[in-house]
């Protein structure tokens, strides 16, 4: 594809699609890939712009950093996750209301 | 990599060191008091090479990172705060935390390091990393005392949020990336600066970028997650996300806009005062509110983002940094006072629970005199009283904010700040009142380590001192700034 706007909206629309998952999961584990989606869409931009816009590779370069990042995050709130299931026997994020105002 | 550009890079490399040290020295000999030493030791290491640093040349390494006297002073600064926060974590860690205890260091030296790679970018790169390995040490942190329900809570909160503001963050970065080409500071804020290039994607992509800078540094709309956070987590994490944390951040923000004119460009100066006041009023008018210490100090801290905001609309590069000279003192007192009061938290706290309800300051002073004047001093300055830190570095703040005729933004910070004495004072009041008859079993007199009263000491004769003769600190801050 010779176009830069079919990746663009590739791009929004896993954005958009990992921003509901983030709102309306209730499930931690949900949460996390809604995450991951967002992320993954980033990474789908920046791809695509440094193909398009960049004479360089900055944007793969980034990009696989936050494929990195994208790990090291969800191996410490799967372990979060884990503690929560340990102690409340459920990870549905709406019990986790001890702390208010 | 020639051999000057390492040893320019001598204190991040030192502190990158001291963890994979600490890891191989609990994998051979598990010991909580050993691994405090050593990573004490590391920053200690850190802040001893940052002379030798500085009499180097040449300051740009590589396209990421630019060490200069600015990131210098910052590392000094983070390196500082990270020691003062370890030692009293030594006493915490052991009265309420019953795993190993040991991992907690290594933590904080990762986050550090996270901090100074912030204070040293000029890189979307570098940026990036230097966010994300500082937010991933502090998603384990917060939640490092993992039988708490308080603690796995706040930790997953911060998690999802942290999480989202950082995919804001680089969703902004691809977008500000698509029209330039360019990850550079210097080229961007070029691009930033020639309006006749700027479309509708650009100003998107730097609207993504502040919504990720406002949330980690907690200014309102984007603090939900800092008063929960503040709670839940022990109090020495408290303290480092409160200063450490969010100093590395604002130290890229300044560098970030050093060489822009927000002060003159229209939309910016418009989101930015917005955002200062909606923090100075909400800060301040939800801390009225609390009875509880640590969401307490967690709205203030808030508020405190806002006055720092103004001090940054009023000036960087084309009013010669006196905005950023004047943010940079109130930041080097806003880190002593919010540390201190923190580790008279954490002192306060028992095994079962920490000492967060204000009722649980009350006679404190028949009890912990030396302690309750140091707490006092703390509050004293976060509310600016003369004499303190806090006073002068609110004074350079408005200063800076009248020599650009910003009225409405002073007037509110007056406004503000006679708000807050009150909140800090009916902190003061309840700790010289009489206490009740009972209160000698409710709470049971802590104990305070030998370390951990010294460095409240220093921190409190620091804070004073920095109130009386401010002069030696704002000529260092001067230097530093210049070459912004």
């Amino acid at each position: 594809m010779n176009s830069i706007i079919p990746y663009l909206i590739v791009g929004a629309i896993v954005f958009v699609l990992g921003i509901f998952t983030i709102v309306y999961k209730k499930n931690a584990v949900g949460i996390l890939m809604g995450v991951e989606l967002v992320l993954n869409s980033v990474n789908i931009n920046f791809i695509a712009f440094a193909k398009f816009v960049d004479t360089g590779i900055h944007g793969q370069i980034i990009s696989i950093f936050v494929i990195i990042l994208a790990a090291a995050e969800a191996a410490i709130a799967l372990a979060i996750i884990l503690n929560i299931y340990r102690m409340k026997a459920t990870v549905d994020v709406t019990q986790l209301n001890k702390m208010k105002h | 990599m020639t051999a000057s550009e390492i040893l320019k890079m001598m204190p991040l490399i030192i502190v990158l060191a001291t963890p994979l040290i600490t890891m191989l020295i609990i994998a051979l000999h598990r010991n909580h008091l050993t691994t405090m030493i050593v990573s004490v030791i590391g920053l200690v290491l850190a802040i001893i090479a940052i002379p030798y640093s500085k009499a180097l040349d040449l300051t740009k390494i590589g396209e990421l990172l630019i060490i200069d006297n600015y990131a210098l002073f910052y590392f000094l600064l983070i390196f500082t705060a990270t020691i003062a926060i370890i030692i009293p974590s030594y006493p915490y860690l052991e009265m309420r935390f019953k795993g190993n205890r040991e991992e907690y260091y290594l933590l904080i030296l990762t986050a550090t390091l996270g901090s100074s790679v912030l204070a040293a970018s000029t890189h979307f790169v570098s940026f990036f990393l230097g966010l994300e390995i500082l937010s991933v040490s502090l998603y384990a942190l917060i939640s490092y005392l993992r039988q708490t329900n308080e603690g796995i809570e706040a930790g997953l909160k911060y998690l999802i949020l942290a999480a989202v503001s950082s995919a804001f963050l680089v969703f902004g970065m691809a977008l500000i990336y698509s029209q330039t080409g360019k990850m550079e500071f210097n080229a961007l804020m070029q691009f930033f600066s020639n309006s006749s290039k700027l479309n509708l994607i650009s100003i998107v992509g730097l609207v993504l970028m502040i919504v990720g800078f406002g949330f980690k540094l907690a200014v309102v709309p984007f603090h939900t997650w800092s008063p929960d956070v503040y709670e839940g987590a022990p109090a020495p994490v408290s303290a480092f996300i409160a200063s450490v944390s969010k100093g590395g951040i604002l130290a890229l923000l300044f560098r970030f806009f050093s060489q822009y004119d927000v002060l003159n460009s229209k939309p910016l100066f418009l989101i930015f005062a917005l955002l200062a006041v909606f923090s100075m009023f909400g800060g301040n008018f939800l801390a009225l509110l609390q009875t509880n210490v640590k969401r307490l100090l967690a709205y203030s801290s808030i508020a405190h983002f806002g006055y720092i905001l103004v001090a940054f609309l009023a000036g960087n590069n084309a009013q010669n940094f006196k905005g950023v000279e004047a943010a940079t003192f109130y930041i080097v007192s806003y880190f002593i006072t919010i540390i201190g009061a923190f580790i008279v938290v954490g002192i306060f706290s028992t095994r079962e629970r920490e000492a967060m309800s204000v009722s649980d300051y009350r006679g404190l002073y028949w009890r912990h005199p030396w302690l309750s004047v140091a707490f006092s001093a703390m509050l004293f300055s976060l509310a600016g009283i003369p004499l303190t830190a806090g006073f002068i570095g609110k004074y350079y703040v408005l200063a800076s904010g009248i020599d650009n005729q910003l009225w409405t933004l002073v007037i509110i910070l007056i406004v503000n700040s006679a708000l807050g004495v009150y909140y800090y004072l009916r902190i003061v009041v309840e700790m010289f009142s009489q206490p009740e008859e009972a209160a000698e079993t409710k709470h049971p007199s802590p104990s305070v380590g030998v370390m951990t009263g010294l460095i409240l000491a220093v921190l409190t004769i620091a804070l004073i001192w920095l109130g009386v003769y401010p002069t030696g600190v704002i000529g260092a801050i001067k230097i530093s700034v210049m070459g912004l």
